[in-house]
This record gives structure tokens, C-alpha cells and sequence, in this order.
């Protein structure tokens, strides 16, 4: 009757969660989805990668707005703090959207292929990892310190859509990795070799994808053996040109080309796009941050200064001058900021693979892999004698390539944790951050308060 | 001749009675009335609802001129229920009614916003003092938790939209200011359970009835009221000019030099600070208060036609009003037109229309003030407060100061980044509007079956457009420079629709009378709104939506529909004129609720007994004496969304691709939040009634509460939040009120009346095992309030602080355990910031280590109004208060920051040799800490206990002999003053503003807001 159709109303905008699993096309929205939590602006789309690095000792900082990052830039940050209570909520979201992802598609029959359906599901569980992954490294102490015993996250590993289970206790780190490795090793077994366009190639996990991260979460471990055994998969040559030879044909591109024209050559592993309907404004955005409000300059005593990185370097077009300070430009399209921000790039696996075989001996292979990498950008480059004789001098290299090369993509600050080193104090006249130690309790985030707030057994 | 004592227009219908004998007779249009008067009698009295029952000894005379007073509280006055009126003698309930002499003349947008201290258990806060901005009202405290305390507001029958509805956090828009003030002849306030239950699921809050004007038999009376004032900013902070800025900021730079241990560090600068020159060699020193705040103008008129015949009646009005904020660009326009109609058909049937159609317009910077917008960079009452003194606005050639990168104010010789924005070019180029179209109109008939028995039945049409427009310019100095200027128009369509029977029955066998009342109420709520925000213009020429632009993406899109379907009933019963007894029953269904739980039975019962009339009962003094009590339940279903009580997904994008993604953790079982309220109440006349207190005691017990319940953010629910039914809260307390003639002398009189009302608050149980909810001010940093069971909602929270410590000037703090750790904001590379006073290191302060820092609602509050007479001169003076409770002075935090931002002078007593005592800390560039910029400190809790003089208004009436022949047959001319001055120990802009505007768990926080204004008019009201 009338009175039924007056109160048993339903949303024309949005659907309820009994039709959410029912066609194809919704399922492939869901597995969207999830990959879009991992482009919240609080997390891969692009922030994330702000904090990481902006806590190194590369860049300076200019306004102290701690809504652009100031606190991560100067260690500063409490559980209060904005950056800090948003990339924990940015990330668990995101490893929710896949958690019902998994727990939908267990229980679906029938709408898509067995063989989708196990797709779909090592996708999820690539996001998961990735998301706990990158959680892990900045909330928890650094597994190398003492093999993952301290406290880690709350691992929450099933979909969460009711007021239950708030509390939830701390897994320590190592079992944390244990899960994030677990999940990759099956993401590499469920995920296609590739999928249907360069675009699904890039923004969306095959093979490849999860193998890459492994050599990244191995690395985080100190776990070379691990790190040289997945990297063959993807680098299967001892010597230049390297590329991978199943699917996803994955080698170094133009690295102009990669930050500018074409976001999906074979070298962007993974990143996520950026469209007029779907990007990010203002503060949101880190190519708002570092170029158009300049808030961000080259530190003059960081890798900028240093000799590895040459004035003939290409990758010194990310670069800008502006009243005798260098400013970041990596991602260099005004508003609408649509340049793609990169979670996985080749030349990575190739420095993992380096560092791990610089640290296993395999001296050649890894200045090898070096050259490869620095010399696509700088081809008259030699390297010291010096600066590849010994194992402690090649991977000291190693990391200054890294931090020429992956400027501004988030790894700074983890390289220095991942091997226990202080971060360095860093500054200007107006605005110094001070060093930080591995002992230090801002050697990490705080815990959110959020978090504390409602989760009892934390 | 019978007129009205206060206009001198004739009263039609007047009752003119002998004295003891049964001659009667009534006035007619023009107050005439005619009597054969009876042997023996000696006076006539004279009675009309509304009105002082008056009686005139004859003495042999043929014609008797009378001038009937009204009763401000008579017991024959009429009070307005749900579906209908009693009159104050059998009315059992607790309610208060607000005539239209104290809303008319106020200098204000809505109604709302002039009740102020007007009745005894309502309270109403201006949150601000942004024009049109929907005050804080809170009947007999804070009903609810996640659902609105907002009292339900029927105009003329149909529940209306309330609360702001704007899109934009720049611009408010209060619906109710879409209804001219001096449209309106009364507001009731239903305020027990008993009374509000009729309205069931929407009357927790309790509800507001809102009566427009209509016309009367009579000659036609055309009526003018206009009034133009003036309003400007009140009680700014003072703040450091540009020497002692550069002075504070630049000490604060070497102390963070030396505290860094590069004293002698020559790559480390000591002073970043420097003084900007004009032409002529003097020095730079900008006070930004003249750029942001200024002497605003406004102006407001209404013309009115009202009169009828018997059979026919009519008003018809129209409104113009045009006003100013204090805040540059804030305006208010309205233009409104009404009629109402009465027609009497035949002896049976009885027709009524009426309707009301008007434009407003809202204009308003980013004030920073309303709910949302604390910490946003354009918000203009911290610009005014933050902008560096020691720049110029504009540069010599004209040109505004700007940073050439970012278009944010330039810092001349300064060493520094600004964030801010220059304001004058922020303002100059940039424009928040949002703009309404509202009909809001009814038809009725009223058809009389047999002689007890009516049915009525009214279907009302609220039907609201609303246009929301923000533009930024491309230009630098705008906020869009980066993204090449930006421009979003949403349009929204609130269409509302009621339609109410019932069925009455009214009869009296005897010394019995008995009333009843059946009926049915449906109603939707249909919304719809859409729009797009566009940026890069292809010319900076370009601002508006229909110029060309080179992206677009859409911007405030929304469909939803909520319907609740009713039925009621309502039996009164009294004996005698002394026992008197009401009963209300109603059954809701609501849309939003969870499938099982839609319907919701709700209904109460309240007696009273006038002991004055029982026979024993013998005083000279007290003339009446009633006792009144009432239990009732009622609902609240006011969810903030259509749909709470379903899982639902939502589409978006990612790149290109489609996605879906959970948007809604919902909760099947969701279902009402209800309220048990019970009343005890005494109503004392004395002295002829020129005394008449009531006192009433109120317990008013919540229960399934719907509780927004915190999940943890590593569940990754959407808004880590669900609504879930647990929690219960209490609101107990006593209104008292008293009403006094104390002076009626013919040349001059002095009413007065005072209300009270203590209420406490009290949450018994929440979800989860009672855990604590935390409540937000703008950012999930601003940790600005706590809801804990055994406290009252909304308590303030934040990190407790012992002073300053002597010896080194660091803020000291207090941790979980009970132990004071300092801060300093810079150290030495390997020390902690964080020590224990002895220098060991200490564990940083966070939410582990909040306190509940005080309650945050009033505990008593009210208002005294006086009004007197003398001849020709009224003058009304009003005040509230309020009090018991503590404010979060969160705008001290922003005036003692230690970024570049300018300090209020108390900055001067800070710290600087060992041995100081001082509660201002040590100044450090970039401290973010010491003061409570990063998170709230309880050494900005402040108690808000206050005094206002919330009105003063002196009126003259030109003697009618003055007027003559001119058709003119009543002037009065008024000056009038608000918030004239305020008492209070409380040392920010205004102890009542709250950041949050009327958010239940986070009242008391004032932060970066602008206060109040002060406004005066001068005012006119002309009768034909």
C-alpha cells in the first residue's frame, strides 16, 4: 500500500549491500574500489609519499603549516596530529575495502568466473599488503632492530562492517610481515601475468606487482636471499639491458617520459591515475605542495648537493630554480593536478636488487644494476673507483642513487629506518628540525589517537 | 466605544455583560456595542480573550468609552497546542508563549534569534556573529546526542526545515529567516512531554508553534513598522602593533636559536622580523581590524493590510529588509509577501488560506565561525587577529601586498612564509552566496458535522530552492590562483508537504467538559540538490558559472526522501472548571528507521487541579492557585540521514574506471530514541493576578539513545562511525518564572518579568561498555570535548596544565599519572622536548593523557525584562544570563601562536628571566605546543557565567490629538540598543559562541569566531 511505498524508502544514489555482489560489472567496481582507498590523498595519492620523505633530510621546509606536512618534516608530530591520525584511517580503510572484497567474493557464486574470482581476490589481498606494508614501517619499530618483536598493528583481517570487535590487540611486527608476505605470495600465485592495457597495467596488480613489493618488504627485513630470489623473477639478466621477460615486459623508460608524457610505459609498476574527474586540489595534492605553493626547497646540504648527482643528469629537469633555491618538480602539471603518483617503479626493484646483491657479494651484478639505473639518466657518468670498491662504499652509493633517483616517491625516511640510521638534522636560518636517533620515540609515528581513544587492547 | 488600550484601535467581539444579571452584548467592527442595561445594575464588565477583564460603574451614563489592556499572561489567554488551542486556565502542560511585540521590532534576520531570555527552560545562544546564522536553542537542555536537539518549528501547521542549509561553511542560511518577524503573532514553546507528545517522534527537543497574523472583523488597519540601525564589531582583542610584534617574534626567534644550540651558529639567524617603510619614511603598521570589520547599515520594512468582515477576514503583507554584518561583504536581504485568509462559507463550513512567498539573499566571507570552518586559512576572524602588523596592505602603486608564488599576503622585510591571505584582496576576490525561494503556504477547511463535532483537515506546501554560489578568482591573491580561478553552484530543492485531519469533539454536559481529538498526519520531505564547481577560467574576466571555464566536476549532488505518517489523539476532560485532565497518544512511522522498528508509540497524560476554586480555599492574596502534573514519552527520529539504517555503496572513480565502495555502515535495527519526561508544576496568581508565578519541576530521562558510536579507525569504517540505540541521559531540573504589574497607575506602569532555569545533565550509560566519545572541533586534532558517562555531554577535554615553570619559562603539563613533564619546543639535537621538571626525559602528551576539563553547558540561565510606562514613553529593558559553565577560549591559543602570526598584548608578561612568575610561557618561534595551538590546554578553560543587556528600547507614541485629521491614527517612534554591554569574568569575544554552532557533543568551544556585534536602531510604527 501507499503507507509501505512512503516508509520503506531506498536511496537512488547508492546501493545496499544485498546488491553489491550481484553483477560483474559492480563486483569490478568493488576491486576498483579498494584500489581507490589506496589513493586517498591521505595515503598513495600522494601525502604518504610526502611525510616519508620530507622526514629525510632532502627537503626544506618553508611555511611550517602543519597541514602540509611540517610536523613529519620536523619530527614534531604528537597523536594529535592531523597527518598522523589520517594516514592511519586512510590506510585501515583501505585494507577494509579489500577485506569485504575478500569476505564478498568467498561467498558470491556464480556471477563471475572461478577464475576472475581468484583474480579479484589476489588483488585484494595485493592492497592489503600493500596498505599493512606501509603502515607497518612508519607506526611500528623497524623489524631489523630486533627481528620484528615489537609491538606492530592491529591486524585486522576481516571485513568490518558492524559495531563489534573495537578492540583488537597489537600483533607484534614480525607477524605483521608474516601476513603481508603470506598475502603477496599468494597474490603472485592468483594475479594474471597481465592484464589488457598498458592503463589496467599500471593502476591495477598483476604478477609483477606484488613480486616487485616483495623485493621491498624482503629489503625492509634485511632479508637479502629473499629479495635476490624475487628480484630474478623480474630481472632475470646479470648484465644491462635489464627487463622482465613474462607478462608485463617491465624495463627503464625515458625517466622524463615516465614523470610527464606517458604515466603507463613498462618502468611504472604500479601508480595511481589522476583524471580532471578524479584527482586531487590544494592541499590534498603534493604537486600543489611541492611546486605550485613552493613550500618545499632542495636542501642545499642534502643529495642535491652531492657530486653523484651531476648537472648533466636528466633527472635534474625535476628541478627548479626560484630566487637561488631549488624547488621539487617531479610532479610539475599546474591544477588540475594530474600528473599519476608512483607506488612501484622499476628502477626500485633494480636498486633492491642491487643493495641486496651488493650485501650477498655479488659485487658485479650489483654495480651492474647501479649503472643501469644512473647511467639512463646520465650517460657520461663514471662512478668512482672508490665510491663501488667495497661492500659498505657500494651500498652507501646504492642509497645515494636511491635518493636521486626515488626523490619524492616516499622512500627517504624508510631507508634511513629500514637500516637504523639517525635521521639527520636539517634546516634553515628560520626553521631547523633536529636530529633523531633510532632510540628516539619520534623515531617513528606516534600511535593515533583515534586508535587509543576506542580500541581497549591496543 | 471599547478600543484597545495600547493602539487605540476598536476591539470587535468584546463580551459586555451586566453585573450579575444575564444582559449581554458584544462590540461590532468598529467597538461599538449597545445594552439595554437591567434594574439595579451599576457596572458593566467587559471580557475578550486576550484581553484584562475589565469592569466600568455606569453612574447614569449612555455612553461609555473603555480602553481594554492586554493580558500579557492572562489565565484566559489563549495557548497554542498541537492541532489546535486551549486556553491557559485548563492547559496542564508546561509551555510558554512569545508574543509578537517582543520579535517584531528586533533587529534581527529570523524570529529565533530575538526569544533570547524570553521564556523560562529556553535557551537561545547566538553562535556567532555572522548575519543569518541559526542560533542555539536548546529547550530544557540537551536532549539527544547524534540526533538534533533543534526543537521541532510548525509554522501555521506544518513542520519546517531548520538549521543552516547552506552548502557553503563560508555563508550561513537560516530557513526561518525566510519568515518576516512581523508576520508573526505568536511563538508557543511546548516544553514537557505531556504537551509535545502530539508531535510524537519529532518533539523530543520540544517544539516551537509558530502563529502568523490574521485578520479581524473591522474596519481595515494598514500598518507600517520600519526600522534602520546601525552594527558594529564589540569587544576586539588588543593586539601588539608592528614594533611590538617584530619585538615579540623575533625574541621568540633567538630564544628557539639558543634553545637549538646554535647560539653561536652564524648559519642560524636570529631575527627573521623587519620593519616595512611607507614613502614618507614612517613605519608600516597595519591594523587588519579595519580591513575585516566595519560599521554596518541596515534597514528593514513592513506594510500590512489586515481587517474583514464578519464572514471574511484577511492580512496581507510585505516585507523589505536589508542589512549588514559587521564583518565586511556580510549582508542579508529579504522581500517577502504574505496573505492570510478567512472565510466563513456557511454556518458549517469554515475556509482558511494562506500563504507566504519570499527571497532572501546571504552573502558572507569565511568568517571562520560557522561549525567546520575553525581552522580554514580563509577564515577572517583569525586573519583579523593573525595578519602581520609590521606589512601594508597595498604596495605604493596601488596594488595589493601578495607573495608572487602562492597570492598570499606578501611579508615585506620579513624572513618568514605567510599561509595567510591578504584579506582585502582575499575579500575583494573572492564572493559566498546562497540565496532561497520559499512558498511556504496552506489551505484549509474546517466543516462543522453535528453541533460537538469538527473536522478539519489542512494540507500545507513548504517548498524551498536554494542557491549556493562560491567564486574565487583567477587572480593572484585568491585562494583559486593555483587552480586558475574556481566557481560552484549548487542548487537545492527542499519540496515539503503535509496533510493533517482531524476529527474534534467538544462538549460540556453539566459540570463535565470534554474534548477530543482524532487525527492523521502525513508528511514528506523530498530533496534534491545538485551542482558543479568549475575551475581555470579562460579569462580572468570570468566570474560567474555561465562564463567559460576549462574543468568541471560536479559539486554538492544529494537525493533523498523521509516520510512519517501519524496518528494521534488527544482527550481532555474537566470538572467543574477545577480538575482538569489531558491525555495524548500518537503513533509514528519513520522512513529513516530500520525495517522492524519504523513505527514508534509515543503519549502522555497531564492533570491539574485549581485548588483556588475549591471552596476551603480562602486568600486575599492568591487569587489562583493551580497544581499541575504530567508524565509523557516521546521520540526523537531526527537522523541525520534519509537512509541511517541501511549498509550502503556508494560509486565513484578511480582514474577512469567505475568503482564501488562501502559508504554507510548501517544498523538494521536502528530505532527510536526516546524520552520519558515528567513534570511537576505550581501556577500562583496573586494580587488580582498583577503577580502570577509559575515553578515547574522537570525530569526528562533519554533513553536508546542513537548514538554516532566511534569504531576504530582500524576498522576502517566509513566515518568510523555507526548509529547504534544505546546510551541513556537525563536533564532534571527547575524553571521558575514570575511575571509582575508592580506598578499600574493610569500615567505610568512597570511590568516586569524574570524567569529561571536550572537544568542538569547528566549522561548514565553509552555504548560499548560506556566508552567515551570524543568530539571534534573542526579537525580530528582539535580534540575539543568528551561525552563520559556520569559527566554532562560534551564536557570539555584536553591536555591539563599546571602554569608555567619559573625557572625556564616551558608551559608544564600533567600526565596520566598524575606527574608534571615540561615542554619546550626546540632542544638540542639528542635531548627530548618532553622532560620531567628534574630534566629526565618524559614521554610526549597525548590523548592517553587528556582530562575532562569542565562541564561545558549552562547550568542556570534566563532573563529579566522591565518594561515601563510613563504617558507617551514605553521603555523595555532586557538582560540574560547564563552560567556554571566553562568555555574553551580556544581563540587565546591562535592569540598567543608562535608562528608569524600577531599576539593579543597579554603576549608582554610572558616569560624571560629565571624566577618569573607568569602564566605566559617562554615565547619560541614555531611553538605549537605551550599554548594550545596543536591540541586544546586547560589554561584556556575559562568560566562562561555572564550578564547581557540584551535589549534596551525606549519608544514614544505621538498623541493622537497631534495626529488629527490626517488619517493617521497612531505613531511611535523607538531608538533601540542590543547587546548593549556584558559582564563576565570570561576573557574571550563572547561567552555564548560556540564553534560548533549546534552541535550536541561539542558545545563551549570558541575558536577563531567572530562575536557578536552591538547594534542600534531607530525604529517607526504607523497605524491607518
Amino acid at each position: 500500500c501507499s503507507q509501505d511505498e512512503l516508509l520503506n524508502t531506498e536511496p537512488d544514489t547508492s546501493i545496499t549491500a544485498g546488491n553489491a555482489f550481484t553483477t560483474p560489472s559492480r563486483i569490478l567496481g568493488l576491486v576498483n574500489g579498494a584500489y581507490d582507498g589506496v589513493k586517498n590523498a591521505s595515503f598513495y595519492g600522494g601525502r604518504y609519499l610526502l611525510y616519508l620523505d620530507v622526514r629525510g633530510e632532502d627537503f626544506i621546509n618553508i611555511t611550517a603549516n602543519s597541514f602540509t606536512g611540517f610536523e613529519s618534516w620536523s619530527n614534531s608530530y604528537s597523536s594529535g596530529s592531523n597527518d598522523i591520525n589520517n594516514l592511519w584511517g586512510a590506510a585501515y580503510t583501505a585494507i577494509n575495502l579489500s577485506n569485504i572484497l575478500i569476505d564478498g567474493l568467498s561467498k558470491s557464486t556464480g556471477v563471475i568466473s572461478d577464475s576472475l574470482n581468484k583474480q579479484y581476490v589476489a588483488e585484494a589481498k595485493f592492497i592489503r599488503a600493500l596498505s599493512y606494508y606501509s603502515l607497518v614501517t612508519i607506526f611500528a619499530r623497524p623489524y631489523v632492530e630486533d627481528q620484528g618483536a615489537s609491538k606492530g598493528l592491529p591486524l585486522r583481517l576481516q571485513a568490518e562492517t558492524t559495531s563489534a570487535s573495537n578492540d583488537l590487540a597489537r600483533s607484534t611486527v614480525a607477524e605483521v610481515y608474516t601476513r603481508i608476505l603470506a598475502d603477496l605470495d599468494d597474490a603472485e600465485a592468483g594475479l594474471p601475468d597481465a592484464h589488457g592495457s598498458a592503463l589496467l597495467n599500471t593502476t591495477r596488480a598483476h604478477k609483477s606487482t606484488a613480486i616487485a613489493l616483495k623485493t621491498r618488504v624482503y629489503l625492509n627485513q634485511g632479508n637479502y636471499a629473499r629479495v635476490i630470489e624475487e628480484s630474478k623473477k623480474l630481472v632475470p639478466q646479470t648484465t644491462a639491458p635489464f627487463s622482465t621477460t613474462f607478462g608485463v615486459q617491465h624495463k627503464l623508460q625515458n625517466i622524463v617520459t615516465v614523470f610527464s608524457s606517458d604515466y603507463t610505459t613498462t618502468e611504472s609498476i604500479l601508480s595511481m591515475p589522476m583524471t580532471d574527474l578524479d584527482s586531487y586540489t590544494g592541499q590534498s595534492s603534493i604537486a600543489y605542495i611541492y611546486n605550485t605553493n613552493a613550500e618545499y626547497y632542495l636542501n642545499p646540504s642534502g643529495i642535491f648537493g652531492d657530486a653523484q648527482w651531476g648537472s648533466s643528469d636528466t633527472r635534474r629537469s625535476f628541478l627548479r630554480l626560484s630566487s637561488g633555491r631549488y624547488y621539487f618538480q617531479k610532479y610539475a602539471k599546474p591544477s588540475p593536478f594530474l600528473d599519476y603518483i608512483p607506488v612501484i617503479r622499476y628502477a626500485e626493484v633494480l636498486l633492491n636488487y642491487a643493495e641486496a646483491a651488493a650485501r650477498t657479494g655479488n659485487t658485479d651484478l650489483s654495480v651492474a644494476l647501479l649503472k643501469a639505473v644512473h647511467s639512463r639518466s646520465d650517460a657520461t657518468y663514471t662512478f668512482a673507483e672508490d665510491a663501488l670498491g667495497t661492500e659498505a662504499n657500494l651500498v652507501n652509493t646504492i642509497w645515494k642513487e636511491r635518493r636521486i633517483e626515488l626523490i619524492g616517491e616516499g622512500f627517504r625516511s624508510n631507508d634511513l629506518l629500514r637500516t637504523l640510521q639517525t635521521i639527520p638534522a636539517k634546516g634553515s636560518s628560520s626553521l631547523q628540525a633536529a636530529a633523531v636517533a633510532p632510540s628516539a620515540a619520534n623515531y617513528i609515528f606516534p600511535s593515533p589517537n583515534s586508535e587509543l581513544l576506542t580500541n581497549k587492547l591496543f | 466605544t471599547v478600543t484597545d488600550k495600547e493602539n487605540n484601535n476598536p476591539v470587535p467581539g468584546v463580551s459586555v455583560k451586566a453585573a450579575g444579571k444575564a444582559a449581554f452584548a458584544q462590540t461590532d467592527a468598529q467597538g461599538h456595542f449597545s445594552i439595554e442595561v437591567p434594574e439595579g445594575v451599576t457596572s458593566l464588565e467587559f471580557s475578550f480573550i486576550g484581553y484584562q477583564k475589565q469592569s466600568a460603574p455606569l453612574n447614569g451614563a449612555s455612553a461609555i468609552n473603555i480602553q481594554l489592556e492586554s493580558a500579557a499572561s492572562g489565565l484566559n489567554e489563549v495557548v497554542v497546542v498541537g492541532y489546535g488551542t486551549q486556553s491557559k486556565r485548563e492547559f496542564t502542560g508546561s509551555a510558554a508563549r512569545i508574543s509578537s511585540a517582543v520579535i517584531k521590532d528586533a533587529p534581527v534576520q529570523s524570529f529565533d534569534q530575538a526569544l533570547s531570555g524570553r521564556a523560562a527552560g529556553v535557551s537561545i545562544a547566538s553562535p556567532n556573529g555572522v548575519l543569518n546564522n541559526p542560533p542555539v536553542i536548546r529547550i530544557r537542555g540537551i536532549n539527544s546526542i547524534s540526533l538534533s536537539s533543534y526543537p521541532l518549528v510548525v509554522i501555521d501547521g506544518i513542520p519546517t526545515n531548520t538549521g543552516n542549509i547552506s552548502t557553503s561553511t563560508a555563508v550561513p542560511n537560516n530557513p526561518l529567516s525566510d519568515i518576516d518577524p512581523a508576520d508573526i503573532e505568536s511563538v508557543d514553546v511546548l516544553k514537557d512531554a505531556a504537551s509535545t507528545s502530539i508531535y510524537g517522534s519529532r518533539a523530543a527537543a520540544g517544539v516551537l508553534l509558530i502563529t502568523t497574523k490574521r485578520g479581524k472583523a473591522g474596519k481595515s488597519k494598514v500598518s507600517y513598522d520600519g526600522w534602520t540601525g546601525v552594527t558594529k564589531a564589540a569587544r576586539l582583542p588588543e593586539l601588539l602593533n608592528a614594533q611590538q610584534y617584530m619585538d615579540i617574534k623575533n625574541e621568540g626567534v633567538l630564544n628557539a636559536r639558543i634553545l637549538g644550540g646554535n647560539e653561536n651558529n652564524p648559519a642560524v639567524a636570529s631575527a627573521l622580523y623587519f620593519p616595512s617603510y611607507r614613502e614618507d619614511g614612517s613605519l608600516v603598521d597595519t591594523k587588519w581590524y579595519d580591513y575585516i570589520y566595519r560599521t554596518a547599515i541596515s534597514h528593514n520594512h513592513t506594510v500590512s493590510l489586515s481587517g474583514g468582515t464578519k464572514a471574511t477576514s484577511y492580512y496581507f503583507s510585505a516585507n523589505y529588509s536589508d542589512q549588514q554584518g559587521f564583518v565586511v561583504d556580510n549582508s542579508f536581504k529579504r522581500k517577502a509577501v504574505r496573505f492570510n485568509v478567512d472565510h466563513e462559507a456557511t454556518k458549517w463550513l469554515k475556509l482558511k488560506a494562506g500563504g507566504a512567498y519570499n527571497t532572501t539573499f546571504n552573502q558572507s566571507q569565511n568568517t571562520g565561525s560557522l561549525p567546520n570552518s575553525t581552522f580554514l586559512i580563509i577564515g577572517a576572524a583569525r586573519m583579523a587577529t593573525a595578519l602581520s602588523p609590521n606589512v601594508p596592505v597595498y604596495n605604493a602603486d596601488g596594488s595589493y601586498n601578495l607573495n608572487q608564488t602562492s597570492g598570499t599576503l606578501g611579508m615585506g622585510n620579513n624572513l618568514v612564509t605567510n599561509t595567510l591571505f591578504n584579506a582585502a584582496a582575499l575579500f575583494d576576490l573572492s564572493r559566498y552566496t546562497s540565496e532561497n525561494e520559499h512558498f511556504l503556504g496552506n489551505v484549509g477547511a474546517t466543516i462543522k458535522l453535528l453541533k460537538p463535532l469538527e473536522l478539519t483537515t489542512t494540507y500545507s506546501l513548504d517548498r524551498l530552492r536554494t542557491e549556493t554560489v562560491a567564486f574565487q578568482s583567477a587572480k593572484l591573491g585568491s585562494t583559486a590562483y593555483s587552480t586558475g580561478g574556481s566557481v560552484t553552484n549548487v542548487t537545492a530543492l527542499r519540496n515539503n508537504w503535509n496533510w493533517t485531519s482531524t476529527l474534534s469533539f467538544n462538549q460540556t454536559f453539566g459540570r463535565h467538559h470534554v474534548t477530543a481529538l482524532a487525527g492523521y498526519d502525513v508528511q514528506k520531505f523530498e530533496n534534491s540538490s545538485w551542482g558543479a564547481a568549475q575551475s581555470k577560467a579562460s579569462d580572468d574576466f570570468f566570474e560567474e558559472y555561465q562564463g567559460s571555464w576549462g574543468a568541471i566536476t560536479t559539486s554538492g549532488n544529494g537525493l533523498a526522501e523521509k516520510a512519517f505518517i501519524s496518528y494521534f489523539s488527544r482527550l481532555t476532560y474537566d470538572l467543574d472548571n477545577k480538575y482538569f485532565i489531558t491525555a495524548n497518544f500518537r503513533r509514528d512511522g519513520n522512513s529513516a528507521l530500520g525495517n522492524d522498528t519504523k513505527f514508534g508509540n509515543f503519549g502522555g497524560v497531564s492533570a491539574g487541579w485549581v485548588l483556588s476554586e475549591e471552596k476551603f480555599f480562602h486568600s486575599n492574596t492568591i487569587n489562583n492557585l493551580k497544581l499541575r502534573a504530567s508524565w509523557g514519552r516521546v521520540g526523537n527520529g531526527n537522523l541525520p540521514g534519509e537512509y541511517a539504517a541501511l549498509n550502503l555503496y556508494s560509486a565513484a572513480l578511480y582514474g577512469t574506471a567505475a568503482t564501488w565502495y562501502i559508504s554507510q555502515a548501517g544498523n538494521s535495527n536502528l530505532g527510536w530514541e526516546t524520552s520519558e519526561q515528567t513534570n511537576f508544576g505550581v501556577d500562583l496568581g496573586l494580587l488580582d493576578n498583577r503577580i502570577q508565578v509559575e515553578a515547574t519541576y522537570f525530569n526528562n530521562d533519554v533513553n536508546g539513545l542513537i548514538l554516532s558510536t566511534p569504531q576504530s579507525p582500524s576498522k576502517g569504517i566509513p566515518n568510523n562511525s555507526i548509529l547504534l540505540n544505546v546510551g541513556s541521559m537525563y536533564n532534571r531540573g527547575i524553571e521558575f518564572s514570575v511575571n509582575a504589574g508592580i506598578i499600574r497607575k493610569a500615567d505610568f506602569s512597570w511590568d516586569a518579568s524574570f524567569n529561571y532555569t536550572h537544568v542538569k545533565n547528566k549522561v548514565t550509560a553509552l555504548a560499548d561498555g560506556n566508552a567515551d566519545i570524543i568530539g571534534y572541533t573542526h579537525t580530528s586534532s582539535e580534540t575539543s570535548n568528551i561525552t563520559r558517562v556520569g559527566e554532562s555531554i560534551g564536557s570539555l577535554y584536553g591536555a591539563k596544565t599546571a602554569g608555567v615553570n619559573p625557572e625556564n619559562g616551558r608551559r608544564i603539563f600533567i600526565n596520566k599519572n598524575g606527574e608534571k613533564v615540561q615542554y619546550s619546543a626546540v632542544v638540542k639535537s639528542g635531548e627530548t622536548n618532553w622532560t620531567y621538571l628534574d630534566g629526565t626525559p618524559a614521554s610526549a602528551i597525548s590523548a592517553s593523557d587528556y582530562y575532562l576539563l569542565g562541564n561545558a553547558l549552562p547550568k542556570w540561565y534566563g532573563g529579566l525584562s522591565n518594561n515601563f510606562r510613563y504617558k507617551g514613553f514605553d521603555l523595555g529593558v532586557n538582560f540574560t544570563y547564563a552560567g556554571g559553565n566553562y568555555v574553551m577560549n580556544g581563540t587565546r591559543s591562535t592569540l598567543r601562536d608562535q608562528r608569524f602570526y600577531n599576539n593579543h598584548t597579554g603576549i608582554l608578561n610572558r616569560w624571560t628571566t629565571a624566577g618569573q612568575k607568569t602564566d605566559v610561557p617562554r615565547v619560541v618561534y614555531n611553538d605549537v605546543i605551550s599554548n594550545g595551538t596543536s591540541y586544546p590546554i586547560s589554561d584556556n578553560v575559562e568560566k562562561g557565567d555572564f550578564l547581557r543587556l540584551q535589549n534596551v528600547l525606549l519608544g514614544y507614541r505621538v498623541p493622537a490629538s497631534l495626529l488629527g485629521n490626517s488619517g493617521i491614527s497612531s505613531i511611535r517612534v523607538y531608538a533601540q540598543a542590543s547587546n548593549l554591554f556584558l559582564v563576565t569574568g570570561y576573557t574571550g569575544t563572547d561567552p555564548e559562541s560556540s564553534s560548533n554552532g549546534n552541535a550536541n557533543t561539542t558545545p563551549g568551544v570558541e575558536k577563531n569566531a567572530v562575536g557578536q556585534g552591538r547594534t542600534y536602531t531607530l525604529g517607526i510604527n504607523v497605524g491607518f
